[in-house]
């Protein structure tokens, strides 16, 4: 039996549904148990988590998480539904360190807040930037003028008020 | 003797970062506190380009994630498009595919082997790097028209067949290149400075590396037996007689000897290829023609369709890309134009361990231990 | 057409049919430079300048072109190319970059290579405003000129000419090390023919 048959076996509350991702299985998971399946298939010997991929369908997001044993070699996907106004989920950072900067990069590009993640700023574009452009709603022509402020951090101002030099 | 905590900015320009990585280090004295990476200053925003460009017209930005060796990136995305549409390749392309694939990982292992040692203060490995990695740039050319990005391998095989003076050159290239790394082994292996500015930096244990993500040669590195090439196999690696290079310390001398293990291997397998290449004309699946092309050096290339529909549905496909695991996350509606492309970078998740591995040690460690983790930013930022 | 790709034919081009035309000679420096004859006091007088500062313009500029200091400013790609146009088989030492300078306080050239993102662009116009005059910059690859490949993306500056002045501009995705040269061997012949005279327009 494959790795999301015998996930739902153990976890039958938490698990929506399973599927297959082309030819990995796959199990659909509730929202609010994600902490608690994803705990569960590190028990199992799931020991590497490969990516956290967020994708914004226009009337719901999903999260899905693709996981990897060494020790069985196989493999596990574990996907989320999240609802489009309040997109949040609970972090993993705290059964495996990669997942930090796999999450920081998710919230960045597509919005989805990690609840408990240490440090939830934006990694790959700089702080203050407006909305989240890999959603679909982003408007790819909003103008964003960045000038280098204390410390060396970056400021971000949609108008340009942060060009001028004496204020 | 206590003294006041130093704010060192190692900026986005430094000769040592490889690109435009930043370090804010807070130090005590000469020995690091805290290290934090800042990233982003290339992020060119490819996936979001990927939802605006057909599957055909992506692969030119494939190139450019790890520009380093750029015929890996390209053959990871066109994988993930292949299972998604059901495509099957003929054997004569997937022995060309392997063949390019082979010979990026030499070039990029000689790359890092040689900006690790320039770092290090000892300028003469990566002139010597170069002048193989000219000859074999040479040899791309001939097999494709580009230097460095490629856009060579499509869905169904590749773009052109082997013209008629490449196998000669690259016999010769492969008898150059072993004693050629005879000679790097005699400069190095047995340095002592380089032992003792390697040894023992930046150690990190088998289960710590597998719990931040870490793959490819700085997984090895700390012992985890596990080559996606051999236990995972896609092409035609089942067919193919390799060993899979590991090493127990940790450290970055221990990285560092994989590369070179590798880079052996690597001609090991080019060998095999060459022996065994299918003598077949078929270089694309048959269900796209041929079509005469004057310019091309074998008169012929193939006729990729322009309407390109792979039918709906998700997959993620990852191969064993010279710095670790590559994977490609492709989402498809059944248009022209992919829903969502996820790139998962190893350089990316590599990068994420820095803190913990410099904590204590000075900044020319922390140089030592970054140029054995192999990164490349247009990798981290995509 | 059928089942297959573009057909590109072989062009041929029959040179016997092409005739040069020659502009006829409207003002009166036109007919001097077609007598052979420059005697006259106009000419003189556009002379006089290149006669006082010609040759110390020409040591000037000599000094200047041969031994120009690059700083190391490579962002992406390009960078790589620009590694291999130092290194032995294409050498870029022999036209004096022999070394490039890891602080732009002593360098004179800035290779702009490689991608100019939003967040980088402060940067990059930092430290072309910390090299000390006179400096000339060489916007390298597609990226650098107009925003190349990247053009329809959100966070990338469309160009580096849109925050510091360029002299040359190297097209290519990256541009080939002989194509490489000869962008640098242009900003050589432009600084040569820069100085006094050429300032004050006397120097043709």
């Amino acid at each position: 039996m494959n790795a999301a048959e015998e996930l739902k076996a153990l976890l039958p509350g938490s698990v929506i549904s399973t599927g297959l991702q082309l030819n990995k299985p796959m199990a659909v998971i509730k929202k609010e148990d994600l902490l608690k399946a994803a705990g569960k298939a590190k028990d199992i010997g799931f020991d590497h988590l490969s990516v956290i991929t967020g994708i914004d369908y226009k009337d719901h997001f999903e999260v899905i998480y693709n996981f990897f044993s060494y020790s069985k070699k196989q493999n596990l996907a574990l996907k989320v539904n999240l609802d489009h106004d309040k997109p949040e989920v609970e972090t993993l950072t705290s059964l495996w360190n990669g997942a930090d900067w796999l999450e920081r990069e998710t919230f960045d590009l597509v919005g989805i807040k990690f609840i408990g993640h240490p440090n939830l700023i934006r990694i790959l574009l700089p702080d203050g930037w407006n909305g989240h452009p890999l959603r679909k709603d982003y408007d790819m022509n909003t103008e964003q003028f960045v000038t280098i402020g204390e410390n060396g951090d970056d400021v971000v101002s949609p108008d340009g008020t942060n060009l001028l030099r004496r204020k | 003797m206590e003294s006041d905590e130093l704010f060192i900015n190692m900026g986005p320009v430094h000769p040592s970062t490889h690109g435009v990585a930043r370090f804010k280090l807070r130090m005590d004295g000469e020995n690091i506190k805290e290290c934090t990476p800042v990233i982003g200053y290339l992020h060119r925003g490819t996936e979001k380009i990927g939802e605006m460009k057909t599957y055909l017209q992506f692969i030119p930005y494939t190139d450019r994630l790890d520009y380093i060796s750029a015929f890996p990136n390209n053959y990871a995305f066109v994988k993930a498009v292949e299972e998604l549409a059901g495509i099957e390749v003929p054997l004569r392309a997937e022995y060309i595919r392997v063949l390019t694939m082979e010979l990026n990982r030499i070039i990029n292992h000689i790359v890092s082997i040689g900006s690790l040692l320039m770092d290090l203060g000892a300028a003469t490995m990566i002139m010597w790097g170069f002048r193989e990695r000219e000859n074999a740039l040479q040899l791309f050319e001939m097999l494709c028209g580009a230097r460095m990005t490629f856009n060579y391998i499509k869905p169904g095989g590749v773009r052109e067949d082997i013209p008629d003076g490449f196998m000669p050159k690259l016999n010769e290239f492969l008898k150059d290149m072993e004693k050629r790394i005879d000679d790097y082994e005699q400069l190095i292996n047995g340095n002592e400075i380089f032992h003792m500015r390697m040894k023992n930096i930046g150690v990190i244990n088998a289960k710590d590396a597998v719990n931040y993500g870490w793959t490819g040669p700085t997984l090895r590195g700390s012992g985890v037996d596990y080559d996606l090439r051999k236990y995972e196999p896609y092409s035609i690696y089942p067919d193919l007689d390799f060993k899979v290079c590991v090493r127990n310390e940790g450290d970055s001398y221990a990285r560092f000897i994989v590369r070179m293990d590798e880079m052996k291997e690597s001609l090991h397998i080019l060998r095999q290829v060459v022996d065994n290449m299918p003598a077949s004309k078929e270089i694309s699946s048959a269900e796209y023609g041929i079509a005469p092309m004057t310019g091309t050096p074998t008169g012929v290339s193939t006729y990729f369709p322009r309407i390109f529909t792979p039918p709906a549905g998700e997959v993620y496909s990852r191969i064993e890309a010279p710095k670790g695991e590559l994977g490609f996350y492709v989402v498809s509606d059944g248009t022209t134009k992919p829903y969502r492309v996820k790139i998962r970078s190893p350089s990316f998740c590599n990068l994420t361990a820095i803190p913990s591995l410099v904590k204590g040690l000075k900044i020319g460690d922390l140089i030592a231990a970054f140029g054995t983790i192999d990164v490349v930013l247009g990798d981290v930022d995509r | 057409m059928e089942k297959g790709g573009f057909r590109v034919d072989p062009v041929t081009i029959d040179t016997t049919k092409i005739k040069i035309t020659k502009k006829q000679p409207v003002t009166a420096l036109d007919k001097l430079n077609d007598t052979g004859l420059i005697s006259t006091v106009l000419a003189a007088r556009e002379r006089e300048g290149m006669i006082l500062f010609s040759t110390i313009d020409q040591v000037f500029n000599w000094a200047r072109l041969s031994s120009l200091w690059p700083v190391t400013s490579g962002l992406a790609c390009c960078a790589i190319e620009m590694m291999a146009v130092a290194m032995a088989h294409h050498d870029i030492a022999r036209f004096g970059m022999e070394i490039f300078r890891a602080s732009p306080r002593q360098a004179d050239l800035m290779f702009v290579a490689g991608t100019v993102t939003k967040r980088m662009a402060p940067r990059v116009k930092q430290l072309y405003e910390m090299m000390p005059d006179p400096k000339w910059v060489i916007a390298v690859g597609g990226c650098a000129s107009t925003g190349g490949p990247y053009h329809e993306s959100y966070s990338v500056l469309k160009g580096v000419d849109l925050i510091i002045p360029v002299d040359v501009y190297i097209p290519g995705c990256p541009p080939r090390p002989e194509a490489w040269i000869y962008g640098v061997i242009q900003l050589r012949e432009k600084i040569k023919n820069q100085g006094y005279g050429a300032k004050w327009g006397l120097n043709k």
